[in-house]
């Protein structure tokens, strides 16, 4: 998109004169229909104000509804009012200035000395801003006019908008007389922009009404009539308008007009807006607040916010989505009900032409929904006309076809964080009334099946479509842009499934291995058996891209294929997607469409085989016996004594302080280093222990669930409990200690906070407490974290939202400034950054 | 004290001519005012005897990763 450079924007404003010149009417009657339901005359709904019932015609454009814009008309008001938005601009400048000359309160040399600094920014800063040269001269408590030496009384301005001197209040006219009388020359100092705005047309004489279309009637089932808010605030300032006036020429006694003047003020006031502070809102006949002009434009739900910064789309579905291991990850299973509602365009051509009418023929689904012709009129098409128009049917012409398989989409789940939140997918129609994902892309939307909804969009043009296509992809995304790292990839009972399959000494029999192979979608069995029965490791082989080579270390051991077979080791998730070990051969050698398929059947079979073989967790895993408590025991014990021994150094100073700590830092340091260890220690020793055959320690091994220290905590014990600053829990009494139930000033590790006991035994009741320390501490964390790294990011991609890399890897914004000469300074593409390509490709 | 303009960490400045800074420009197909700025008070512009208007030539090394940037002479604000 091209920027076109605004020069600027300049705001006034309205002058009474401006009013009268826009206004079409001038409008008397406080009232909106007569009783034959006809708009009155010089009424609120004056037909001259344009028209929004069917039928009738505008007698300003005399055009009809939908096609008249509508016209603004005005309210002459009795007696004057202040505008409450600006009242604290008048407050200002009346404070600035001498009651009795009018000049501003300030002596020629102050006044010389701001005109210089005014002229000066004016010449550094060139045209712009001599324009708007607005610097508010800042006048403070001048007793005494520098000019006519008169005394200044002291005003008092309370909100909204009233102005006093002493006991006497200033009347909205009073008020515009004196600011009219104040100089050319004087305003300009006070900041008045003169031309568009002045002091005097703050004070309204008369109030412009804006046309009905701003504020329509509705019309309810009853029949009854329901006006807009601001319509009956409207009604209300004529009224009092008008009873002001009888009561003026009636020549009442000045308490009661005084009186009814204020009530048009705050008519007009609540109309501004309704919530200004100091008056009560104006109410419904409900109890509700009115909303009036300000709320209409305010906050998430005004005009700015939800009408101009958002809008809603057409050609989009949103529904709950649910799980199908069997949607490939590229797709997105759509309900009928959807399919048959959204539409594709079809641009028919010389080549497609008989397509188009096949397609127009069909009375059922996929058909056509509307045909749009060469000069954009778009026709309905329906059971009379299909015959008609599949003859009529030309190049040129779109059809609009329901989705059908393979269609491309746009698929998001918000919040859409990062870009990955909205991927491409492919259209395959199902029944049912959900959007089906496959479970591997999950991740990148961070969505789960517990009620969540997702958008669908149909890219409309086919240059949309091949944009979709070729970026946004899901096998394009199987790689985060953060770190290079498979966001898409199988987890969890996959990574189990896969890895019990492929661990030394897993065979099936013929009849399973033809069974997880078919469900993978590969016909054939492998190569070797031995008795009949197939090695897990051969199953696998089965879906690896043909000839492929791959050695690699794991945590979990080596792992070696070769010539597309798996040799040595079991496939854990390091080996697989997360660790990239795999994913990454694959993608390198043979693409991305190749490791999609892989994925996909790969997660199939993992989850075939974890069904087959059954794969159980239960307490008794996490239960230990009387050796590894002996051996729990014993390092807790050791711990101990190590930690008294360095705080006995620590009392008789014999303790080697850190460089840039004092020794009670030292200390503190070498305590948590050392309850540190301990629970590596710990956790060495249950895995040592346990080992292989405790379907606990298999899943932390093969990735799929938990990790070593889960299981640590669970069965050894949980160790040091640790507050946000990363030190020991230490806060709580003045005498130095956390719980009464602790010595003053002991700084022993169960004193601060750690815990020897596991979740399986339980926790003593000091314990339960320091753990309910960090807990509380983490999810208070958690909440604030969330919100402000939201909005930081938000921020961060808003101001980065349209700058891109350019052919020659410089990093450019719409008006061609050069943002970063190289990209990133090293033009590096963090997607593809291990296989170290640039930015370009 | 040590020198700030000499130092090893600042990377490389220099002056180019109107008719390479044209070539650079256009190049990379830009208008002066597109490039990245920095002041005429900046302490290299001032050791190289910089004028609005000038472009500066700067060889940086991030990354272990050479390459050129060039900067806008402007007046200070």
């Amino acid at each position: 998109m091209q920027a076109e450079a605004i020069n600027y924007i300049r705001f006034g404003i309205i002058s009474p004169e401006g009013i009268k010149k826009m206004s079409v009417a001038k409008l008397t009657v406080p009232d909106t229909y007569n009783e034959d339901g006809y708009p009155i005359d010089g009424g609120l709904l004056d037909q001259r104000l344009g028209v929004i019932d069917p039928g009738l015609v505008c007698k300003t454009c005399g055009a009809r509804a939908k096609t008249c814009p509508g016209h603004f008309g005005h309210i002459e008001l009795v007696r004057p009012v202040i505008h409450s938005e600006f009242s604290k601009v008048l407050y200002a400048i009346l404070r600035s200035t001498c009651f009795e000359c009018h000049r501003i309160l300030l002596d020629p040399k102050q006044v010389q000395a701001l005109t210089d600094s005014a002229d000066s920014e004016a010449h550094e800063q060139g045209e712009e801003a001599q324009r708007s040269n607005g610097r508010r001269a800042q006048v403070k408590g001048s007793k005494r006019c520098p000019y006519c030496k008169a005394a200044q009384p002291k005003l008092k301005f309370s909100q909204p908008t009233y102005f006093n001197i002493g006991d006497r209040r200033l009347k909205p006219d009073e008020i515009r007389d004196i600011v009219s009388k104040i100089s050319r020359e004087d305003l300009a100092l006070l900041g008045v922009d003169l031309g568009i705005s002045d002091p005097s047309w703050l004070v309204l004489s008369s109030l412009l009404v804006p046309p009905v279309n701003v504020r329509p009637s509705i019309t309810l089932e009853s029949g009854e009539r329901s006006e807009d808010d601001l319509t009956h605030k409207l009604v209300d300032i004529m009224r009092i308008n008008q009873r002001l006036e009888q009561n003026i020429n009636a020549g009442a006694p000045q308490i009661i007009i005084d009186d009814l003047w204020e009530l048009l003020q705050y008519h007009v006031t609540a109309y501004f807006n309704n919530e200004t502070s100091g008056i009560p809102p104006a109410r419904h006949r409900s109890g509700r607040a009115l909303k009036t002009l300000a709320q209409r434009l305010k906050g998430k739900e005004g005009r700015f916010r939800y009408n101009l910064s958002g809008k809603r789309v057409n050609y989009s579905a949103r529904t709950v989505i649910s799980v199908d291991p069997y949607v490939d990850i590229n797709e997105v299973g759509v309900p009928f009900a959807i399919a048959e509602k959204l539409t594709v365009p079809f641009y028919v051509t010389h080549w497609n032409i008989d397509k188009a009418r096949e397609y127009l023929k069909s009375a059922s689904y996929p058909t056509v929904i509307n045909i749009i012709a060469q000069d954009g009129k778009r026709r309905r098409v329906i059971e009379g006309n299909r015959e008609e128009l599949a003859k009529e049917v030309a190049p040129g012409h779109i059809l609009e076809r329901q989705l059908i398989d393979g269609d491309i989409v746009l698929f998001n789940r918000q919040p859409t964080l990062h870009r990955i939140s909205i991927m491409a997918h492919r259209v395959k129609v199902l029944p049912g009334r959900t959007f089906r994902i496959n479970y591997c892309t999950t991740s990148p939307y961070n969505a789960d099946f517990d009620g969540d909804e997702m958008n669908l969009h149909v890219p409309q043009t086919l240059e949309a479509q091949a944009e979709a296509r070729l970026l946004m992809d899901v096998q394009f995304q199987i790689f985060s842009p953060r770190d290079g790292g498979a966001i898409i990839a199988n987890s969890e009972d996959g990574i189990m499934g896969m890895f019990a399959l492929t661990r030394d000494g897993t065979y099936v029999s013929k009849d399973e291995a033809t069974y997880l192979l078919g469900i993978a979608g590969i016909y054939g069995l492998p190569e070797h058996s031995k008795n009949g029965m197939y090695l897990g490791k051969d199953i696998f082989s089965m879906l690896l891209p043909k000839g492929i080579n791959l050695e690699a270390k794991t945590a979990y051991g080596a792992i070696k294929i070769k010539n597309g077979k798996l040799i040595e080791g079991a496939i854990t998730r390091e080996a697989y997607g997360k660790g990239n070990l795999l994913f990454e051969r694959i993608v390198s050698d043979y693409g991305f469409d190749r490791l999609r398929e892989f994925i996909f059947a790969s997660s199939k079979l993992a989850d075939a085989y974890a069904t087959l073989s059954g794969v159980t967790v239960g307490v008794k895993e996490y239960a230990i016996d009387e050796e590894l408590e002996q051996k729990r025991m014993k390092i807790i014990r050791d711990t101990f004594a190590k930690v008294s021994e360095f705080i006995e150094q620590y009392k008789t100073k014999k303790l080697e302080p850190f460089i840039g700590y004092t020794l009670r830092e030292s200390l503190e340091r070498i305590i948590i280093a050392e309850l540190n260890i301990a629970r590596n220690n710990a956790g060495d020793t249950l895995v040592k222990h346990a080992g292989a055959g405790n379907s606990a320690v298999e899943m932390a091994r093969s990735g799929s669930r938990g990790n070593v220290l889960n299981l640590e905590q669970m069965s050894m014990f949980l160790g040091q409990q640790a507050t946000l600053s990363g030190g020991r829990i230490k806060r709580g009494y003045y005498t130095n200690r956390v719980l009464p139930h602790i010595p003053p000033n002991d700084i022993a590790p169960v004193s601060r906070g750690f815990i020897t006991t596991s979740f399986y035994s339980g926790m003593h009741p000091i314990e339960l407490f320091m753990h309910a320390v960090g807990s509380r501490g983490s999810e208070v964390y958690k909440a604030l974290l969330t919100g402000r790294s939201g909005y930081l990011y938000r921020r961060l991609s808003n101001a980065l939202q349209d700058y891109y890399v350019r052919k020659d890897l410089s990093v450019r914004d719409v008006n061609n400034n050069i943002i970063q000469t190289i990209y990133g300074g090293d033009a590096v593409n963090p997607l593809m950054s291990r296989f170290e390509k640039k930015a370009s490709e | 004290m040590t020198d700030k303009i000499d130092n090893e960490i600042v990377p490389l400045h220099a002056l180019i001519e109107g008719k390479e800074s044209r070539a650079v420009l256009a190049d990379m197909q830009l208008k002066p005012e597109n490039l990245p700025k920095i002041f005429s008070t900046d302490p290299q512009a001032v050791k190289l005897g910089a004028k609005p208007g000038d472009v500066i030539k700067i060889k940086r090394r991030d990354y272990g990763n050479a390459y050129e940037i060039y900067r806008l002479v402007v007046e200070e604000q």
